[in-house]
């Protein structure tokens, strides 16, 4: 049976925010069920912002700490979920800052328009008429995965919270603390930028599929 | 590059540019009119367009995987240690 995503994300919101005023009531032996509720989400949030395995686990593990101190500060004006991702996209940050990382580099949309006639295609590939779910498998995933990690930090936050977490623009600016244009201008290269790796895949490095 | 808008043609650098927020929905009416009447006639674009968008449709389907039990484990005893 399907169900609604709309109505499915407030019921959770509505469990969330039951379960967080009760710890803030004093319930806090309700924390571990807090824990084990967003456990999965913020490891493969962690694994997409991260280089490496142990960085992810030690975001997941520093972001509950955060939330544990200061939950009693959260004041239900966003959802819950919102929140975290707050916390774990400032822990993920300081980490960068920490590491030490190359300075961020940024992506033109200029960079994606063809630089003459020769190289537009006029016609739809046939990777992208193809049904999603028939042509996700676990190569395609694993070179998706790939060129996310490729992506420069700042866009890889934007499309890892827009594209695979599902929030809306103005979450996404609200949990960034830019603005929602900004948002966009960041997703919109994100896309692009996924977009050419995925062709490359498709035309260099795998026979391009066809419908089956 | 595939698929992109004529390097030099105004109208398709100005949808290029308004392409995602059309797949998000967050064009006014008369702005989706516009990109739509315009990708009918401009193949390229039309390329653009579904690539674009099957791009963006594959990011939304990646699968999660799962925890492992040793962090799970971790994670567990940490949060019962806060909670005493």
């Amino acid at each position: 049976m399907s169900t609604n995503p709309r109505k499915s994300s407030t019921r959770n919101n509505q469990n969330d925010t039951e379960l967080v005023r009760a710890i803030q009531s004093g319930q806090v032996d309700l924390f571990p069920e807090l824990v084990l509720r967003y456990e999965r989400k913020l490891y493969n949030f962690g694994l997409r912002m991260c280089r490496d395995v142990n960085d992810a686990e030690d975001l997941v593990q520093d972001t509950f700490l955060n939330v544990f101190k200061y939950i009693n500060g959260f004041r239900h004006e966003a959802k819950f979920k919102n929140w975290l991702y707050k916390i774990a996209t400032s822990v993920c940050l300081k980490k960068r800052r920490q590491k030490k990382y190359e300075p961020e580099r940024t992506l033109s949309l200029e960079d994606f328009l063809p630089r003459d006639e020769a190289e537009m295609v006029r016609q739809t590939p046939d990777w992208a008429t193809i049904p999603l779910d028939q042509l996700l498998n676990e190569e395609l995933a694993d070179q998706l995965n790939t060129a996310i990690h490729a992506l420069p930090p700042k866009y890889r936050l934007v499309s890892v919270l827009r594209d695979i977490e599902g929030f809306s623009t103005s979450e996404t600016a609200r949990i960034l603390d830019i603005s929602s244009t900004n948002v966009k201008v960041r997703l919109h290269r994100a896309r692009f930028f996924l977009r050419e790796e995925l062709k490359n895949y498709f035309e260099h490095d795998r026979n391009t599929p066809s419908a089956r | 590059m595939t698929g992109t808008p004529h390097p030099h043609d105004e109208r398709c650098l100005e949808f290029f540019k308004k392409l995602s927020e059309y797949i998000d929905e967050e064009l006014d009416e008369e702005s989706c009119r516009k990109i739509e009447k315009h990708v009918e006639d401009c193949a390229p674009c039309q390329a653009c367009l579904e690539t674009l968008k099957a791009t963006t449709g594959l990011c939304r389907r990646l699968k999660e995987k799962p925890v492992p039990a040793e962090l799970s484990d971790r994670l567990k005893k940490m949060a019962r240690e806060l909670a005493i």
